[in-house]
């Protein structure tokens, strides 16, 4: 089992390879695409099994760990403990699902399947690293196949939103470098690894030196999550890129910017001395206004999918929240909230990516009674839109309800603030719903189909785990508490 | 030392003059249809010349003043050589196909081998006035392959202001090196004069010295690029045939680089602090002036010229930090840059070729609208050049991303946060025009569905410069350890 890390890791950077080189038509190269991801998914699966929690702050399973460039403290180096566990499981469901989503892909789906498994391959580095030069290869390699997903698949608009969304993650990259240098020089350990470092924080002399490395961590994971003011790449990069992207966009890839938050800049908190609480009232401000501000502009659309990327900043705005709480229930239900915002978010994303495949289009007034004519697809969106506004059961309602609850102990005023997003949330979701699904029919919009076979198991799959840890969520809830107790300062 | 000894110190010159004297004597007894063994010859004699450096050893070869203190053969030099004979041995590998039955042939590689050996006595000299010799051998061999194309107006002009203000550019420096003899006594050795300028600080402080100092900051600015002293190397490299322009950027421009990283850093070592606030306001014009321009090219060749005139900003940081770090991150980003660009415009080369082959009245093989749908007509071409783009962008897991990673990492070492915040912008910025070739050649269709075959040469060609920006990129750790050999030498 040493080297098991890196075997989940590559396998899909091979079977990219494979895909790429030797599968040329579509019917091989979704196999070894779904295959190289089935491996990925079962290995995974086998560490989750063998998963110890309760392990100390910093201590890590499954390691892996070779010296690379040894003259900058530069090293080879994976790991999980419970905050990247469930998130590693999440990336695992989602790539193979997203996999047989997109089963009927016609347009160059060699390039398309190898894509998919790089931007698996490049999400589980950043899970898996504990060496911030590798974290940081493996955060940019993320960006390249979206690039290309967004403006090769895309929509009409996407060479605007595809360089948007490279630009504006690379700027945020960048200035995370400065970030990590700065760590790297005034701790004066000489070693990227991020376990040395976060541990080496506190001794820096200058808090205001600890201040800055903190913002300019903080700004890296800010534009990934995304949060206002932040986010506007986003809905952008959403609407213009294939469903697939935005499955794995929303799913995993805004999930790197909250696994910062937990895994660097969390556990940094109590080496911030007198700014600490300034910190965290920005962090509260900034996911309030996240959850707010995203949630009225989510009511306001008239693209389905636009709403449901401004839900996406929505909810990780909870994320935020929750870390910004910092206490034992809220960093929980926040961890919490990711892995399920990445289930929840792949359902809806899919549905919209069903409609918009089978009416060709999207504009929620111009659809109407869908689900007389699809009445699978009814069922499972309703499921997920539902899951998403948080009903009870619903993975959604587990996760916002610790946040919440959790938030309201450390940050009152806040929560109750952004408690009234939910009653937004509730709004356009429902209002969505009825506009699109029900009613009577429109007939302008043809004969659509139904959900075929391989857009129904995945999506049912989804819809089955959002239930299964809705009801019972301690199967992964337990990974989430001790990793919440093993952050130092958290209160409990 | 006697001549044998000394014959074998010189070993990887004198087999490339012997070269040189073989090739033009062959090429009076071939026809020109059977020429083209001159450049298997060519490569050849380069090829035994890199191993013998390689077989000598480059990490521990000490052996100063050798031929009356003129030169010497340290890892630095072994770096720098290697460097210029591994892409004077990419280019002559590409022009076997370029130049097949071209009548000047003989001419051709006999002045590549000339320049290459301009360029190794640069890397190996230790005397001013050795050096400024090295510097003529090269020069005068590339002005002439420069306007090799002689039908061809562009390429004319391409020499003819390269030749102009090369020679002014020689003349500055030789005033200005003048001036240094005349203050220092008589002293033509680097590092005699390195402490004579320590213990007479402020000789260099004087009128004469500060002229002095100008002249040599123009004299180099000219031949590394700098802003505003670059005005010549967009046209000259547009213009010159592709393969010299690979040529020009990736090995003559590094020579004054090889050239500068001694005498400034050496000798000048006493003014540090004025010098470094001259190199600072012209590393940020460069960058930012050669990114900003470059995001408005059309015209592939410019493009890169320009991008090459920021690339040179970022490793003239160098001389604003001059510590030992520094030196090793500037070392590692002109061997990373050489196999980079090289890379880069042979591939440029490669299409025109086979586009001139396609329609021989076809203008300006270089336009942006010819890369369209490139990823289609030739896959090996259009993945090569987005290889090198992100290379040059600075993406993981590349070349690029290392040497500007470990020359980021010592600027901040050094303590010029500013100056590492522009570069960094500056990096963001220019990942747009990178980025928009990559998207013509994927995204954008193409304008003719007949496959494009890259001949065996350029393919060869492309291949080596790939293989060196991946290594380099992916096991990073024995450059970096010869870069910080290399830059031990100078004793910072």
């Amino acid at each position: 089992m040493d080297y098991v890390l890196s075997l989940i890791l590559f396998i899909p950077l091979i079977g990219a390879a494979l895909t790429l080189l030797f599968a040329k038509s579509r019917e091989s190269a979704r196999m070894v695409a779904f295959v190289s991801s089935a491996i990925s998914f079962v290995l995974t699966i086998m560490i989750y099994l063998q998963f110890k929690s309760g392990l100390a702050f910093l201590e890590f399973q499954f390691i892996d760990k070779i010296p690379w460039m040894d003259y900058m403290g530069i090293s080879y180096y994976l790991g999980v403990d419970g905050v990247s566990m469930p998130l590693i499981l999440l990336n695992a469901i989602l790539c193979p699902l997203t996999i047989i989503y997109v089963w009927g892909e016609n347009k160059q789906p060699n390039q398309f399947f190898a894509l998919i498994l790089v931007l698996q391959a490049g999400v589980f580095g950043v899970f898996m690293a504990l060496d911030f030069f590798l974290f940081y290869i493996f955060w940019e390699l993320t960006l390249i196949p979206l690039y290309f997903l967004i403006s090769i698949w895309g929509g009409p608009n996407k060479d605007y939103a595809a360089i948007k969304f490279f630009i504006y993650t690379h700027v945020a990259s960048l200035v995370m470098v400065l970030g990590i240098f700065a760590l790297y020089f005034s701790t004066g350990v000489n070693t990227f690894e991020i376990p040395v470092l976060l541990q080496a924080f506190s001794d820096i002399a200058s808090p205001e030196m600890r201040v800055g490395i903190f913002l300019a961590l903080f700004f890296g994971f800010l534009v990934k999550m995304p949060t206002v003011p932040f986010h506007t790449w986003l809905p952008d990069a959403h609407v213009e890129a294939p469903t697939a992207g935005s499955v794995l966009l929303a799913g995993v890839l805004l999930k790197m910017g909250g696994y910062g938050l937990f895994r660097v800049l969390l556990p940094m908190m109590d080496g911030l001395g007198p700014y600490r609480s300034d910190i965290i009232t920005l962090m509260a401000v900034l996911a309030v206004v996240s959850i707010l501000y995203a949630t009225f502009l989510a009511l306001a659309q008239k693209d389905l999918k636009k709403m449901v990327a401004y839900s996406s900043v929505a909810h990780m705005g909870y994320v935020m929240l929750g870390a910004a709480a910092f206490n034992y229930m809220s960093v929980s239900g926040a961890m919490f909230q990711q892995f399920s915002h990445g289930l929840i978010t792949a359902v809806l994303f899919m549905s919209v990516g069903v409609i918009q495949h089978s009416v060709h289009t999207r504009i929620i007034p111009d659809l109407g009674g869908l689900a007389d004519r699809m009445p699978k697809l009814a069922f499972l969106m309703m499921c997920g839109f539902m899951a998403s506004l948080g009903l009870p059961a619903m993975s959604g309602f587990i996760a916002e309800f610790m946040v919440l609850t959790g938030s309201y102990l450390t940050l009152p005023i806040y929560a109750l603030i952004a408690m009234l997003g939910i009653v937004a949330t509730a709004g356009y979701h429902l209002w969505a719903l009825q506009r699109a699904m029900f009613g009577s029919y429109n007939e302008k919009l043809g004969e659509p189909h139904d959900l075929a076979n391989f857009e129904l198991i995945p999506m049912a799959i989804l819809v089955l785990l959002i239930i299964l840890f809705g009801v019972y969520p301690g199967s992964v809830m337990e990974m989430f508490e001790y990793a919440s107790k093993i952050i130092p300062g958290v209160m409990i | 030392m006697n001549y044998i000894e000394l014959a074998s110190q010189f070993a990887p010159e004198l087999i490339l003059t012997i070269g040189a004297l073989a090739i033009m004597m062959i090429g009076l007894f071939l026809a020109n249809s059977q020429k083209k063994v001159l450049g298997y010859l060519a490569t050849i004699f380069l090829a035994v010349a890199s191993l013998v450096i390689v077989c000598r050893g480059i990490y521990d070869i000490q052996m100063e003043g050798i031929l009356a203190d003129s030169l010497t053969i340290d890892p630095m030099s072994q770096f720098f050589k290697l460097t210029f004979l591994v892409v004077s041995l990419i280019v002559v590998i590409a022009s076997i196909k370029e130049y097949d039955g071209h009548q000047n042939q003989d001419e051709y590689y006999t002045l590549i081998l000339l320049g290459t050996i301009g360029m190794m006595v640069v890397a190996s000299a230790i005397d001013i006035v050795t050096m400024f010799i090295g510097f003529e051998l090269a020069s005068l061999s590339t002005y002439a392959l420069a306007g090799f194309n002689k039908k061809d107006s562009n390429s004319l002009e391409a020499a003819v202001k390269y030749f102009i203000v090369g020679a002014l550019s020689s003349t500055l420096l030789l005033f200005g090196l003048s001036y240094i003899y005349g203050m220092s006594g008589g002293l033509t050795n680097i590092s005699e004069l390195a402490v004579f300028f320590n213990s007479n600080p402020t000789v260099l402080q004087s009128p004469m010295g500060v002229i002095a100092l100008m002249l040599i900051v123009a004299g180099f600015g000219f031949k590394m690029a700098l802003v505003p002293f670059h005005m010549w190397a967009p046209d000259t490299y547009q213009g010159a045939p592709t393969v010299i322009s690979a040529l020009l950027a990736a090995g003559s421009k590094k020579m004054a680089f090889v050239a500068a990283f001694r005498i400034f850093l050496v000798a000048m070592i006493a003014i540090k602090i004025d010098i470094a606030m001259v190199f600072m306001i012209l590393a940020i014009i460069t960058m930012t002036l050669g990114n900003v321009v470059a995001l408005s090219q059309r015209s592939l060749k410019r493009m890169l010229a320009y991008s090459s005139v920021a690339q040179a900003g970022y490793i003239s940081m160098v001389f604003v930090v001059m510590s030992p770090e520094a030196l090793t991150g500037g070392i590692l980003y002109v061997m990373s840059h050489a196999f980079m660009k090289t890379g880069a415009f042979i591939a440029v080369a490669a299409l025109g070729y086979m586009l001139l082959k396609e329609n021989s009245n076809a203008k300006d093989v270089d336009h942006l609208d010819n890369f369209a749908g490139l990823g289609k007509r030739s896959p090996f071409l259009a993945f090569s050049i987005m290889i090198f783009l992100f290379a040059l962008a600075g993406i993981p897991p590349t070349a690029g991303f290392v040497s500007k990673f470990i020359l980021f990492y010592s600027v901040l070492q050094g303590g010029f946060l500013l100056l590492v915040i522009f570069a960094i912008l500056n990096s963001a910025l220019s990942l747009y025009y990178y980025a928009r070739v990559v998207k013509y050649m994927y995204v954008l269709p193409p304008s003719s569905d007949e496959k494009l075959k890259v001949p065996g040469a350029y393919a060869l060609a492309i291949l080596l410069a790939i293989i060196g920006v991946l290594a380099i990129g992916i096991v990073p750790e024995p450059f970096v350890n010869w870069a910080a050999n290399a830059a031990n030498v100078l004793g910072l």
